[in-house]
């Protein structure tokens, strides 16, 4: 009999995966706007910037660094970026996570004040860019906060994708907007799930909205309806078939968004009870994680080490 | 070649023309000359002056725009003389017969018209520019004499231009026109108190318009913003049916540029954030040289038409009685095609900045860096406060030099003397309409308001300002809750006032002949000296009936003095 080891809690930051993207903070931390500036400039896809982008609107008093670059330069667009990321950060961690009848109107205001200024500095990068693919992004789930419905937040997918027809963190945010939380339609949302990842080249990350959406919906319900829904034949098959497509398929690559997207996986396997199936995502994600679904169900960090260890026990 | 003549004194522009002869003769007048309570008589000027030039079968008409008013025609030499001929006897004796005809028909006009653009309100408020978005509610107040002194101040010889296109300028054509002095445009007045501004309208489409320099670059500009919104919203987005703009030189030098697009209510917020969109693209300098390119082209090619001086005679017209700068036709070809990409952003950058944005029924563009135009009033008024009868958060305050009605986060003051018309109605209601455009209606039963105030609102206002109203159905003037009976409608307005009076009046009467009677007969039967028994049992019967008709009367008036 072996003992199973005591394995360490996940790593749910998100840079962890990403060397460069911590050196890209670093170097925002030092006040070194060129050495920012160069390596966005190889940023290879509009995913990648958005990744980064984000990377760098989580660090409090980043603003000041960049807002001084944005003074200086008045015709880039990277620190109009970068302000309006943060911007957006601000601004969520204002509303809070909690349901908006429980968000009070001062926290509205701040929320709004905050991602207005964000969106202000975006309109006019997609004026200068109308390609840049993380600005149309961030301006998507700007759209959600500042409830400009649901036509306008398919717009600007829609000019997105027209330079950017597969950009995943889009899709995963375009997918929020379609949810009924956010006035969508379960039809709407899972049309254009299943619609982005049939579409999307083999390997890539967009096969992840479909267990996304499921942890949506697997949400929505009550009781003995949630605890039945992952295990449904249907589910498990549509769930097996994207992770086929997308993370397990031989042409993956751990791109920006790959510990999101196995996440996603291990968790639908794991509260379908398919722990086999599960743990090949687990070993994949080697100790990384992201945050959602596993805070669907409680302690990100419990629901994820209980799931993990059920996992590696069984295969 | 335009070919600059006089006829009776009016400067004429005559260009060469086939076919049958087009006139036009122009007075600088217009609805930004008026005021609120003035509001229509251009207009009304304008059908009297035809009323007896219609019954020819040749093509003619009249316009009031914002600046100016314009009798027009198409047909052979002698209509020409004919209809110019009694224009200007029109003018010089108007049919005042007709006044009422013509005042009903321009109410139908305005019915069957549809609505006017709300844009002109929001920028310059309730005065000069701002009255196109008003109804004409001067009409019902005007007088012949009001509609004389109006001729003799614009429609006059000095404030005229003619223009003609055709063989020649008709021999015997005459403007017997009073003279007089040639007026400038109205300054343009401000609502705003910073643009980018917005403001929601009733409906989903997406209105904007900017006031820029006027250049051959501006109408450029406009015409590829025109392209850019019809690619966006309706080539490639599908949103939008119509999305079309309009470049209109406003007579000072000035030129409003205003966009338009439809949409269906569910597509409204794409519509509203395609349209910020190619605004912010085409601030921002992203701009297609192509989209330049064929504005530029298309209005090179309209420019080739074998008679395009006479066709822009009407536009010269204008420019000469604005003293505006008129391009020949060969000065505006070589402008146009010098017009660059970047003289067209410069445009563009002018054109945001003086912005005003018509958003969706219940949207808002203040996330897209417009600034909210104002609904409320800065500051209050100074005066005596009254309480709401219904509503503890509002007061009404009532000074000597404005009125406020204050709400917990905003107010509604308009001073008198900023006060461009006040609406009354014969039960009390008011409805103050100030210069900046905002509105304060009052109603007086729902206010702890002695009626003296009203009066005191009126003599501020001033009599000039007033704009009297019909009565209105009793059913629809608003009364506190408390006074209102549950089962009986409530007797209130006009109605209910006579009825109440000629109640009190009968009631009070029989009541009065009861008491009286009372008196006599006791009067009598002491002045008898006891000669005749005094009968108590019928005197009793008197006083009681005289209670019994009395009291109801008492009610009726506290009642009314409670109400008043």
């Amino acid at each position: 009999m072996t003992i199973t080891p005591a394995v360490a809690a996940p790593t749910f930051d998100r840079a962890a995966a990403f060397p460069e993207v911590q050196a890209v903070q670093a170097w925002c931390r030092q006040g070194d706007w060129d050495a920012v500036a160069r390596h966005f400039a190889q940023l290879p896809t509009a995913d990648a910037v958005y990744f980064t982008v984000r990377a760098v609107g989580e660090l409090p008093g980043v603003m000041t660094f960049v807002g001084e670059v944005a003074q200086a330069q008045p015709s880039a667009v990277l620190p109009k970026l970068l302000l309006a990321a943060r911007a957006a950060a601000l601004a969520w961690d204002a509303r809070t996570t909690a349901r908006a009848a429980h968000v009070s109107r001062e926290q509205f205001d701040e929320m709004h004040e905050h991602l207005r200024y964000g969106e202000e500095r975006l309109l006019e990068v997609t004026a200068r860019e109308p390609g840049n693919g993380a600005a149309w992004a961030l301006r998507i789930t700007n759209a959600r906060g500042l409830q400009l419905g649901q036509a306008e937040a398919r717009r600007r997918y829609d000019r997105l994708a027209k330079h950017h027809p597969h950009m995943y963190f889009a899709q995963a945010q375009l997918l929020q907007q379609l949810c009924p939380k956010w006035s969508g339609s379960w039809d709407a949302a899972f049309g254009f799930a299943r619609r982005c990842a049939a579409a999307a080249p083999e390997g890539s990350l967009s096969g992840a909205l479909i267990p996304e959406l499921h942890a949506e919906y697997w949400l929505s319900l009550r009781g003995g309806e949630r605890d039945a829904y992952l295990r449904r034949p249907e589910v498990q098959r549509e769930v097996a078939e994207a992770a086929l497509r997308s993370v397990l398929h031989p042409a993956f690559r751990p791109t920006y968004g790959w510990v999101g997207a196995h996440s996603h996986f291990a968790w639908a396997f794991s509260l379908a009870g398919d722990h086999r199936r599960a743990a090949v995502h687990f070993r994949a994600l080697g100790g990384l994680a992201d945050r959602y679904p596993w805070a669907y169900g409680g302690d990100a960090e419990q629901q994820y080490v209980k799931h993990r260890d059920l996992a590696l026990k069984a295969g | 070649m335009v070919e600059v003549t006089e006829v009776d004194g009016v400067p004429t522009l005559f260009a060469p023309s086939t076919g049958r002869t087009a006139a036009g003769l122009i007075f600088r007048v217009g609805q930004a000359d008026e005021t609120l309570p003035l509001h229509g008589i251009t207009h009304l000027v304008e059908h009297l002056a035809l009323h007896d030039s219609g019954l020819s079968d040749y093509h003619y008409n009249g316009e009031t725009a914002s600046v100016y008013t314009h009798f027009h025609l198409r047909g052979g030499e002698s209509d020409v003389v004919g209809y110019l001929g009694k224009v200007c006897d029109g003018l010089a004796d108007l049919p005042m017969h007709r006044l009422e005809t013509e005042k009903e028909i321009l109410r139908t006009e305005s019915r069957t018209r549809g609505g006017t653009s709300a844009l002109p309100l929001w920028r310059y408020g309730a005065q000069g520019y701002g009255l196109p978005s008003y109804p004409e509610w001067g009409l019902a107040r005007l007088r012949p004499e009001d509609l004389r002194w109006w001729v003799e101040n614009y429609f006059t010889r000095e404030n005229a231009v003619l223009w003609i296109a055709g063989e020649r300028v008709p021999a015997g054509l005459r403007l017997r026109l009073r003279p007089g002095a040639r007026r400038p445009v109205p300054v343009p007045t401000s609502a705003l108190s910073q643009t980018p501004a917005w403001y929601t309208g009733d409906d989903s489409s997406v209105v904007c318009s900017a006031v820029v320099r006027r250049s051959t670059a501006a109408s450029v500009y406009s015409g590829v913003l025109e392209r850019e919104l019809f690619r966006d919203l309706r080539q490639e987005g599908g949103y939008s049916y119509t999305a079309s703009t309009s470049y209109d030189p406003r007579g000072d030098g000035y030129a409003t540029i205003t966009a338009h697009a439809d949409a269906l209510p569910e597509k409204q917020g794409a519509v509203l954030g395609g349209f910020v969109d190619v605004l912010a693209r085409l601030r921002h300098g992203t701009i297609d040289p192509a989209s330049v390119a064929a504005v530029r082209t298309k209005s090179l090619e309209n420019l080739n038409h074998p008679e395009i001086e006479a066709a822009r005679l009407p536009g010269h017209a204008l420019n000469l009685l604005t003293g505006q700068r008129n391009l020949t036709v060969a000065e505006l070809r070589a402008e146009l095609s010098a017009v660059t990409v970047a003289q067209v952003h410069a445009v563009a950058v002018e054109a945001a900045d003086s912005a005003l944005l018509q958003t969706p029924h219940r949207t808002t563009a203040d996330w897209a860096g417009f600034a909210a135009a104002p609904t409320s009033s800065e500051c209050e008024a100074d005066g005596r406060r009254y309480a709401h009868r219904e509503d503890g958060e509002l007061a009404l305050v009532i000074g000597p030099e404005a009125v406020s009605i204050v709400r917990s986060r905003s107010c509604s003051t308009v001073h008198y003397a900023a006060c461009a018309a006040m609406m009354s109605w014969p039960d009390g209601a008011r409805r103050l309409i100030g210069h900046d455009g905002i509105v304060l209606h009052l109603e007086p039963a729902m206010w702890a308001l002695p009626y003296q105030e009203i009066a005191a609102l009126d003599a501020g206002v001033g009599p000039a300002r007033h704009l009297p109203q019909p009565a209105r159905d009793p059913a629809s003037i608003p009364r506190p809750a408390a006074v209102r009976p549950a089962t009986v409608p409530p007797a209130a307005g006009d109605g209910g006032n006579v009825g109440e009076i000629i109640a009190i009046a009968l009631l009070g009467l029989v009541a009065l002949v009861l008491a009286l009677t009372t008196v006599l007969l006791v009067a009598v039967a002491v002045d008898a000296g006891g000669g005749e028994p005094l009968d108590w049992a019928f005197l009793g019967c008197l006083v009681v009936f005289t209670g019994l008709f009395a009291t109801p009367v008492v009610m009726l008036l506290r009642r009314r003095r409670r109400r008043g």
